[in-house]
């Protein structure tokens, strides 16, 4: 009784059976026929893969200025704004910082330090006067030309003005200053061969 | 414009009248001026009139000076100064690259005297070893006694007073024995004023005329640095010449070349010695602007 159940039941499902796989044709991948393309290759349909692919006029321009845009962006980047020359007079070597290079502090007698103390007293005293005699010197100096620049407008006027006018040759002026032995006459300076090692930077 | 005009009509007034009994250039002068405006017509005849009949003769003098061509000696305060400071910076200070080597060299010698003494564990020091940082100072103090400078004092040239190259270390005036009136005098070079040269040309003509030889002088400036006023003796005295008015004028000798003639009397001074040379109240205005700092 049982047996005759069950083989009905299968013969249901198996009848039953029948469409479904007509059905499941379309959902495995596997599977090829000509009435059902599978859904993840590309589209590339009969009438599609026929003709060869039109260019439109726009790409290129669109192109253009894709790479115009890539190209200003690239500028951007690279306007770094110049490095600032190092001051090399600013920037203590890191010579000087080294410990081995110091000095042992000598120790000074009662009598030493207190010389030196005397000594630049008496030497400021000394500068100030130096400084003041300079400063009474030249206003005497100038109290004279004020006295012949008036003695001169009473005398004439348009030689007051003459005397007046700034000189235009006068400046630039250079005059060498004093050096500790006089120059020799005919000397000839030997050549001076020297290597320059000044860092030269570029911006 | 106006109240200058109305202080010369003034001042002229009485020489006004000397004005038209002149001659017809004088009037005919007046004349051409007169379609301008008056204002300016008057002024133009006037100072010409003025500068005419002024009393004082004017003159320029050139006050040239050869500047110091070697530093002054330190005065003992200085001195003593200067080898404080010396010193003082010597203790303040780190120690050269140099001294760092002598010390290495000295220890480096101490130890190859020692007994154990293992040249391979040296360091890579190939220079050194060869030359040490003595041998190199005495090779530069052998050059430095090499070279023989100028003197700076010689005595023999200090004692020349017509010699340019006396006492470098200060600065020095030129001074020449001019005529003056019925004496001859020790003077700064002057020369008279002429119609048409402003004071500088005629210190610059001075310069060449009374020294007669070509000194190559910087002047400073137009204006003058001082003045020196005489009026003649009561007896010389007119009415056209009261007396004379010398305007000096500063100037640096740019070049010492040598070459003056020898039958002009110049002399090269310094401010101390101006005094033997020039008349007292002369020195005194001159003083005033000659500075020897």
């Amino acid at each position: 009784m049982s047996l005759v159940v069950s083989r009905c039941i299968c013969g249901l499902l198996c009848r039953q059976a029948v469409p479904p796989r007509l059905l499941l044709g379309e959902y495995f991948p596997g599977m090829q026929s000509p009435w059902f393309s599978p859904v993840v290759t590309l589209k590339t349909s009969a009438p599609l893969r026929a003709e060869p692919k039109k260019k439109k006029k726009v790409d290129p321009r669109r192109e253009q200025m894709m790479r115009e845009r890539l190209k200003k962006k690239l500028k951007k980047l690279e306007r770094v704004p110049p490095e600032l020359i190092p001051i090399e007079d600013f920037i203590t070597p890191t010579k000087c910082l080294d410990e081995t290079r110091k000095r042992i502090p000598p120790r000074l007698s009662f009598e030493e330090s207190e010389s030196r103390a005397l000594l630049l007293k008496e030497w400021s005293q000394y500068k100030q006067k130096q400084h003041m005699a300079e400063v009474e010197a030249i206003e005497v100096a100038l109290e004279a030309q004020r006295e012949a620049l008036e003695e001169l407008k009473l005398e004439s006027k348009e030689l007051y003005q003459a005397a007046l006018k700034p000189d235009p040759l006068l400046f630039p002026v250079t005059h060498e200053g004093p050096a500790y032995t006089p120059p020799i006459p005919n000397y000839e300076a030997p050549d001076g061969k020297y290597n320059d090692v000044t860092k030269v930077y570029t911006q | 414009m106006a109240a200058p005009c109305r202080k010369m009509v003034s001042r002229s007034f009485p020489q006004l009248l000397t004005c038209f009994n002149r001659t017809a250039v004088g009037s005919a002068g007046c004349r051409r001026f007169s379609i301008s405006p008056p204002g300016r017509a008057t002024p133009q005849s006037n100072t010409a009139v003025e500068r005419v009949t002024s009393p004082w003769t004017l003159m320029a003098a050139v006050c040239l000076q050869r500047l110091p061509v070697i530093t002054a000696d330190c005065s003992p305060i200085e001195q003593r100064f200067k080898q404080m400071m010396q010193q003082m910076e010597l203790e303040k200070s780190l120690l050269s690259d140099h001294e760092l080597r002598l010390m290495e060299d000295a220890e480096r010698m101490s130890r190859k005297q020692g007994n154990e003494y293992d040249s391979d564990e040296e360091e890579g020091h190939g220079d050194q070893e060869i030359m040490l940082a003595q041998d190199l100072e005495d090779t530069w103090e052998q050059r430095f006694k090499s070279f023989q400078p100028a003197p700076r004092v010689r005595a023999d040239l200090d004692k020349d007073l017509t010699s340019v190259q006396r006492c470098l270390a200060d600065s020095l005036v030129l001074l020449a024995e001019q005529q003056v009136g019925a004496e001859k005098l020790w003077l700064l070079p002057q020369a008279a004023w002429q119609e048409g040269e402003t004071l500088r040309q005629t210190a610059e003509r001075a310069l060449c005329s009374v020294t007669a030889a070509d000194f190559k002088a910087t002047f400073l400036g137009n204006a003058p640095c001082g003045v020196y006023k005489y009026k003649l003796p009561k007896a010389a005295r007119t009415e056209s010449s009261v007396g004379t008015k010398v305007f000096f004028f500063k100037a640096i000798l740019a070049d010492s070349a040598p070459g003056t003639a020898p039958n002009t009397a110049l002399l090269w001074v310094k401010k101390s010695e101006l005094q033997k040379y020039l008349k007292p109240a002369y020195m005194m205005k001159v003083d005033r602007f000659i500075l020897s700092l």
